[in-house]
C-alpha cells in the first residue's frame, strides 16, 4: 500500500511535496550564498573599510584649510591617492596571509557542492642550502643570513607561487562575479526586512523578500561555473610536476644503469676474466711438462680446455643478460617467441607488428613480456600464458593473459611496479586487471613510430 | 669434401679453414658476409657448408637467412650451422623442411675437433647434429599435451641422442648399452611414434622432427 502511495506521488507532486523541495532549495541557496559571501567579502570588506575610514582620516587633514578653490582640490587628491596606496597596501597584505586558506576553502566547497575536483598545484616551500660560500639559497636567491632566507622562502612561496598568482586573480574574479549574485539575494532579504519594518513600506519590503527569496537557489551556482576555470592548477605548475616526474625517472635510469653495469663488471670480474687467468696460467704449466712428460701436459691441456668451455657459457649467459641474441638478430617479435619456446608454461604468441621498433623500445618491451611470462608462472602459478603484439596509432602494445590465481598489485616494491617505472620513461604504461582468483590481463603501451 | 665455410672473425675462419684442410677436405670457398655466402652456397653446391649466424653487413641472422635460402634453391643442401648461442626457434626453422643434412652447433664445439669433425661429417651424410644445448632446450619442456609421453625415460634419452644426430655405435657406447639393444630402441621409438619403415637416416629425421612438434605447435 505504502509502495503504491510512493509511486502515485513520484509521477504525480503533490504540492505539499514541492513546496517541501522549493523551501529545501531556498534554505540552501540562502546557506551558500551567505558562506560564500562571507569567503569572497574578506578581502574587499577590507579594502573598503581601510578605503573610507582612510579616506576620512586622510581628508580631515585639510577640512579646515582656508585657502583657493582649486589647491584645496588638489589637497584633497593627493590625500585620496595616498588613501588608495593605504587600500592597495592593506589588501595586498590580506591577500598574502589570507589568500592560500581562502582558496583551499573555495576548493573545498566547489568538491563539496557540485562534486567538481579541483586540485591545486602550490610548489612546496624550497628547502634551505648552506652553500661553500656561506650563503644560504632558498630557491629563490642567496642571503647572508639564514633566518631572513626562510622568512623570505616563506613569504615568496606566498606570492612568487604561480598557482598562488592564479589564486590571486580567481579572487579579484569571483568579487566582481561570484560575490556580487550571491550578495544580491541576501541584500534583498536582509533589506527587505528593514525596509518591511519601517512605518509605510511593508509592500516594499514584502516584494524585496520575495525578491531575495526567489533569487537564493540560483544564487550561489555562479560560484560553480567560475570555480573550476580559475582555481585549477596553473599551467606553470603542471609543467613544473611534470618536471619533477621526468627527475624521478631520470635518477631511476641512473640508478638502473649503474646496477646494471655493476652487475656485468662483477659477471666479467669473477667470471671470465678469472676463468682466462686459469687458462693462461695452465698453458704455461703444459708447455713446461711437454718435453719432460707429455702425458700429464695432455692432461693439463684438457683441463684448460673445459676451462674455456666454461668460461664461454658464462659470457654466453651474460651476454642473454644484457642484450638477448634473438633480440639483436631477429627483433622483439622473434625474441619473444625463442623466449615462449623456453618458457616453463605453455605460452602462445601472437604478432601483428609490421616492423622493427627502435632498439630501446625493443628491449624494454622484450624484457617486460619477459618478466610478465615468469611471473605469470611463478606467481600466478599458470598453465597457459598468451602475448599479442600489436601496433595501432603509433602505440606499440603487449597483451600478456594468464590462466593463473590473479591478485597480482602493483604496489611499491613490487616487479610490476618496477615495469610500470621503466615504461613511464618511454612514456608508455602499464594497466592491469587481475581479481583475486585470476584470470590475469596486463596490457604495456608504449608510444613508438614504426618506418 | 668440398667444403664453404662462412665465418666472420678472421680467426676462427682460419682456423677452420686449416682444421679442414689438415683433414684432407677442400675448403672450395670461406667468406665473410651474408650475400657472399649465398652466393658461394648456390653456386659451389659444396658436400657440406659451414655458415656462422651472424654474419655483415647487418650483423642480423644473415647467416642462418642465407643457408635456409640456399636450402630452398637446393633442397638438402647439408649446412652446419654455427653460433655463440643456440636457439630452439632457429633449431625448429632449419629442421622445418624435414630433408635433414642440418646441423647447430654453438662455437664452442670447435675446440673439440674431433667431435666436430664427426658433426660435419654427419651433416654432409644427410643426418642431423644438433648441440647437446638445443636438445635439451627441446626436451626440457613439461608439456600437458605431450605425444612423447608414450616413450620411456631410456627411450626418451635414445631419441635426445638421435636428434643430436648420433649413429646407433654411438648412442651404445654414450649409454653403455650393446647396439642391438640400441637398434631394438630405435624399433620402439620409430613405431611408438607411427613412423612408417624405410630409410634409415630419413627415418631418424622424422623422429627427430616428430619430437620437435610434440606438444606444441611451432611458432
Amino acid at each position: 500500500m505504502k509502495d503504491v502511495t510512493s509511486r502515485a506521488t513520484r509521477r504525480q507532486p503533490e504540492p505539499g511535496r514541492d513546496r517541501r523541495w522549493w523551501g529545501r532549495e531556498v534554505a540552501r541557496g540562502i546557506y551558500r550564498s551567505a558562506v560564500l559571501t562571507g569567503l569572497l567579502g574578506v578581502t574587499p570588506a577590507v579594502g573598503l573599510a581601510v578605503g573610507f575610514f582612510g579616506s576620512q582620516d586622510t581628508l580631515s587633514w585639510s577640512s579646515k584649510l582656508t585657502a583657493p578653490l582649486a589647491v584645496r582640490g588638489l589637497a584633497a587628491f593627493g590625500e585620496e591617492t595616498l588613501a588608495l596606496w593605504w587600500v592597495v597596501v592593506a589588501v595586498a597584505a590580506t591577500f598574502v596571509l589570507l589568500g592560500r586558506p581562502l582558496s583551499q576553502a573555495a576548493r573545498r566547497l566547489a568538491q563539496r557542492w557540485t562534486g567538481a575536483e579541483i586540485e591545486a598545484g602550490y610548489r612546496p616551500v624550497p628547502p634551505l642550502t648552506r652553500l661553500a660560500t656561506g650563503f644560504w639559497w632558498n630557491g629563490y636567491a642567496y642571503l647572508k643570513s639564514e633566518g631572513e632566507a626562510r622568512r623570505q622562502a616563506g613569504l615568496y612561496s606566498r606570492t612568487r607561487d604561480p598557482q598562488a598568482r592564479r589564486d590571486a586573480l580567481w579572487l579579484l574574479v569571483a568579487s566582481v562575479t561570484v560575490l556580487p549574485v550571491a550578495a544580491l539575494s541576501l541584500a534583498g532579504l536582509t533589506g527587505g526586512i528593514c525596509v518591511a519594518i519601517m512605518p509605510g513600506f511593508l509592500g516594499w519590503g514584502l516584494i524585496m523578500i520575495a525578491a531575495g527569496l526567489v533569487l537564493s537557489p540560483a544564487g550561489w551556482r555562479v560560484f560553480g561555473i567560475i570555480a573550476p576555470r580559475f582555481l585549477g592548477p596553473d599551467p606553470r605548475s603542471r609543467l613544473d610536476q611534470r618536471v619533477d616526474e621526468l627527475e624521478s625517472i631520470r635518477a631511476d635510469l641512473t640508478q638502473t644503469q649503474s646496477t646494471e653495469l655493476e652487475r656485468i663488471e662483477r659477471g666479467l670480474h669473477d667470471g671470465a676474466q678469472a676463468r682466462l687467468v686459469a687458462l693462461g696460467l695452465s698453458m704455461g704449466v703444459a708447455e713446461e711438462l711437454i718435453d719432460k712428460n707429455p702425458a700429464a701436459a695432455k692432461e693439463v691441456l684438457a683441463t684448460a680446455r673445459a676451462s674455456a668451455t666454461v668460461a664461454l657459457d658464462e659470457l654466453r649467459s651474460l651476454v642473454r643478460g644484457i642484450n638477448p641474441p634473438v633480440l639483436a638478430e631477429r627483433g622483439v617479435v622473434d625474441a619473444i617467441r625463442a623466449l615462449a619456446l623456453d618458457a616453463p608454461v605453455d605460452v602462445t604468441v601472437t604478432s601483428s607488428v609490421p616492423a622493427r621498433p627502435e632498439r630501446p623500445i625493443e628491449a624494454a618491451l622484450y624484457f617486460t613480456v619477459a618478466e610478465l611470462i615468469t611471473n605469470a608462472a611463478k606467481h600466478a602459478r599458470a598453465s597457459q600464458v598468451t602475448v599479442h603484439l600489436g601496433y595501432d596509432s603509433d602505440t606499440l602494445t603487449a597483451i600478456v593473459t594468464d590462466d593463473g590465481i590473479g591478485g597480482a598489485t602493483k604496489a611499491r616494491g613490487s616487479g610490476l611496479s618496477g615495469i610500470e617505472r621503466r615504461m613511464a620513461a618511454l612514456g608508455g604504461r602499464l594497466d592491469m586487471e587481475s581479481p583475486s582468483g585470476g584470470p590475469t590481463l596486463i596490457t604495456v603501451t608504449v608510444p613508438c613510430v614504426l618506418s | 669434401m668440398r667444403v664453404v665455410v662462412a665465418e666472420d672473425l678472421f680467426l676462427l675462419r682460419d682456423g677452420l679453414v686449416r682444421l679442414l684442410q689438415a683433414h684432407g677436405h677442400d675448403v672450395v670457398a670461406a667468406v665473410d658476409t651474408g650475400p657472399a655466402a649465398l652466393s658461394a652456397l648456390i653456386g659451389e653446391q659444396p658436400d657440406v657448408a659451414i655458415v656462422d649466424v651472424r654474419l655483415p653487413p647487418t650483423f642480423s641472422d644473415e647467416g642462418l637467412q642465407a643457408a635456409l635460402a640456399a636450402r630452398r634453391e637446393v633442397p638438402g643442401l647439408p649446412v652446419l650451422i654455427l653460433s655463440q648461442h643456440v636457439e630452439q626457434l632457429y633449431a625448429r626453422e632449419l629442421l622445418a623442411d624435414g630433408q635433414g643434412g642440418i646441423g647447430y652447433q654453438l662455437k664452442d664445439r670447435v675446440l673439440d675437433a674431433g667431435q666436430f669433425l664427426d658433426a660435419v661429417e654427419r651433416v654432409a651424410a644427410g643426418g642431423t647434429a644438433l648441440d647437446p644445448q638445443v636438445v635439451s632446450k627441446l626436451l626440457g619442456r613439461p608439456s600437458r599435451a605431450d605425444p612423447l609421453a608414450v616413450l620411456t625415460e631410456r627411450e626418451r634419452s635414445v631419441l635426445a641422442l638421435m636428434a643430436e644426430g648420433l649413429s646407433n655405435t654411438a648412442i651404445a657406447s654414450r649409454l653403455y648399452l650393446s647396439e642391438g639393444a640400441i637398434s631394438k630402441y630405435t624399433t620402439t621409438i620409430f613405431a611408438k611414434l607411427g613412423l612408417a619403415p624405410g630409410e634409415d637416416t630419413n627415418r631418424r629425421v622424422r623422429a627427430v622432427l616428430a619430437y620437435l612438434d610434440a606438444g606444441h605447435d611451432s611458432p
